[in-house]
């Protein structure tokens, strides 16, 4: 498989914190990587050392087959687009101006693609707007045109759904499909809201305390996933005994409610207990979702037991 | 670093604080002559020529450079643009000097700003310099050039290197401020006399000159040196030198401008070239 970054044991601390430890991560050619971590586990940090904002303390990356070490590095780096933390463009200035001005950082002499790059993320009509006045989203989608500039073929997004309102958040997850499916643009995107990205990402990387837990395709995380039958109970002592004596894989999680695991036909669960005068009021197929999955991954231990009898 | 020239002077193109401080020049070039010669009209006894205020330039130009370095070098900081020129994978000295190049050119153009609009209404109100202090003229506007770039190339320095665009304006503008008044103190304390001239009232009711006194204040010795040093090499001191038309030693002065700007153009490549860029 092609990657466009892999990372071997990476590592960045400032004096006495370790931000990054022993991190190494593969990005897949074509894919959208969804980077999932706490506050503080060092998402950023991680962009900041790719987009060479920072430099490692220990370990390497490559840009594209190029290391970090050698001097090559800079010219990979134009084929990088990011938007780091917050986007990054002038306030006195006009979207287009930003872009003119990001056209002439790049050295691309025609101006001629930014009327299109602004009809892309939706800000052809802003006029002589200065970007200070521009809402949230406004300048998220700003930033991302800035990013895309250079035409590249790597973008890298930290957080650019936070602080969206529903409406920004649906265009910016259109912008970035479209990226990814017309331009083929591989994407690194790092967000806290995991039912978005599980919407977007076909590859995700799990970072806990600098270092990545886990490496996964949706495709794997699919098959991964628990399928399970949830069921609403009247009497959820009956349901406990009944399923007990059925040999079923189950979890309690509340007075009323209790999860399924092993396959089991609908008939074949409700009625046994009915038979034991307990009524099952509803029945629903449910998947594990990303969420659950990075709570098991990443200290979801506790919580599961919580609620598993 | 062409094409961060490029964006860089596309950028001051578009710089309000940039127009402000040209505007200010300008009216400042036109307002000191004309008022000298208003003065020179009401007070039969004044007389001034196209040389007196023509430095005071050198004042202002030396707190605009810190008003315009930590403004315009700041704002790739706080605005976060700074991160755009890395990413796109241009190198961190170009990209310090490009900011170096494009603030020293803005200061030049402030002064000039000053330097036209002053001749354009001094002239027809004192005539052109003397032809004898013609050389001395250019030496001083030379040598405040040269001081010019050392001022940018400090402040350059502190912006590059400070991240937060508030606290390079404070050390920039307050730094300005405190190496001038120092500059002026020192001005002082080099400008006592050696001695001070007695007068005694003899019986008959008339004045009459006694021995001098040594001025217990007068610089002396190695302490004087240190002084006159000082004097010479600060950017402070040269400012009030150079206003004054005090300065006898220009191309020392000179000298040590560009030994600063040189100097403080090196230490802050070194240690932006290490700096982690949030």
């Amino acid at each position: 498989m092609e990657y466009v970054l892999t990372a071997n044991a990476l590592g960045k601390s400032y004096r006495h914190f370790q931000a990054l430890n022993n991190l190494s991560m593969h990005i897949p050619k074509g894919a959208i990587y969804g980077f999932v971590g706490k506050n503080g586990s060092g998402k950023t940090t991680l962009i900041r050392l790719i987009c060479g904002l920072q430099k490692p303390t220990a370990g390497s990356y490559t840009l594209y087959g190029i290391p970090n070490t050698e001097k090559e590095i800079q010219k990979t780096r134009g084929r990088i687009g990011a938007v780091v933390e917050t986007p990054s463009l002038y306030l006195n200035m006009t979207a287009e101006d930003n872009l003119k001005e990001q056209y002439r950082i790049l050295g691309i002499p025609s101006f001629q693609g930014i009327p299109g790059l602004l009809k892309l993320v939706g800000l052809e009509n802003t006029g002589k707007k200065k970007a200070r006045h521009f809402s949230l989203g406004m300048r998220q989608r700003l930033g991302i045109a800035i990013a895309l500039c250079g035409s590249p073929d790597f973008l890298v997004l930290d957080e650019p759904i936070n602080g969206l309102d529903p409406q920004g958040i649906i265009e910016i997850r259109e912008l970035i499909l479209k990226l990814n499916k017309e331009r083929q643009i591989t994407v690194l995107i790092s967000s806290h809201i995991l039912d978005e990205l599980s919407r977007l990402a076909t590859h995700y990387g799990f970072i806990d305390h600098g270092h990545i837990v886990k490496e996964i395709s949706a495709a794997e995380l699919e098959n991964a996933s628990r399928k399970c039958i949830r069921l609403e109970v009247s009497d959820i002592k009956t349901f406990a005994r009944v399923a007990e004596s059925l040999k079923l894989e189950y979890s309690v999680l509340s007075a009323t409610h209790a999860d399924v695991f092993t396959k089991i036909t609908a008939t074949g669960l409700i009625v046994p207990l009915a038979q034991e005068g307990c009524e099952v009021i509803s029945v629903q197929e449910h998947d594990e979702s990303l969420e659950s999955y990075y709570v098991k991954l990443l200290g979801g231990n506790q919580y599961e037991q919580t609620f598993t009898c | 670093m062409s094409k961060l020239l490029h964006a860089n002077f596309a950028r001051l193109k578009q710089d309000t604080f940039f127009w402000i401080g040209t505007v200010f020049m300008i009216v400042l070039g036109i307002l000191i002559p004309v008022t000298q010669y208003f003065e020179m009209k009401k007070y039969e006894w004044y007389t001034a020529t196209l040389t007196n205020g023509f430095f005071i330039y050198v004042v202002f130009m030396a707190i605009l450079s810190a008003v315009f370095c930590s403004l315009f070098t700041g704002t790739e900081y706080s605005d976060g643009t700074m991160r755009n020129k890395l990413i796109t994978g241009h190198s961190r000295i170009d990209i310090y000097l490009a900011n170096l190049i494009v603030s020293a050119a803005a200061v030049f153009i402030l002064c000039f700003a000053y330097i036209l609009a002053y001749l354009c209404s001094g002239i027809p109100l004192f005539g052109f310099f003397p032809k004898e202090s013609l050389p001395v003229i250019l030496g001083f506007m030379g040598c405040s050039f040269v001081l010019s770039v050392a001022i940018t190339a400090i402040c350059t320095a502190v912006a590059m290197l400070c991240q937060t665009k508030a606290n390079t304006a404070v050390i920039c503008i307050l730094g300005i401020f405190i190496l001038i008044f120092f500059g002026a103190y020192t001005d002082s304390q080099l400008g006592m006399p050696e001695y001070y001239d007695t007068y005694f009232m003899g019986d008959d009711g008339e004045a009459s000159d006694a021995a001098p006194i040594p001025n217990p204040g007068y610089l002396r010795g190695t302490k004087r040196e240190v002084f006159e040093f000082i004097h010479d090499f600060l950017p402070g001191n040269q400012v009030v030198q150079l206003s004054a038309m005090s300065a006898t030693h220009l191309w020392k002065m000179s000298l040590y401008s560009a030994l600063i700007a040189v100097s403080s153009t090196g230490l802050g490549v070194c240690l932006f070239w290490r700096e982690d860029i949030k």
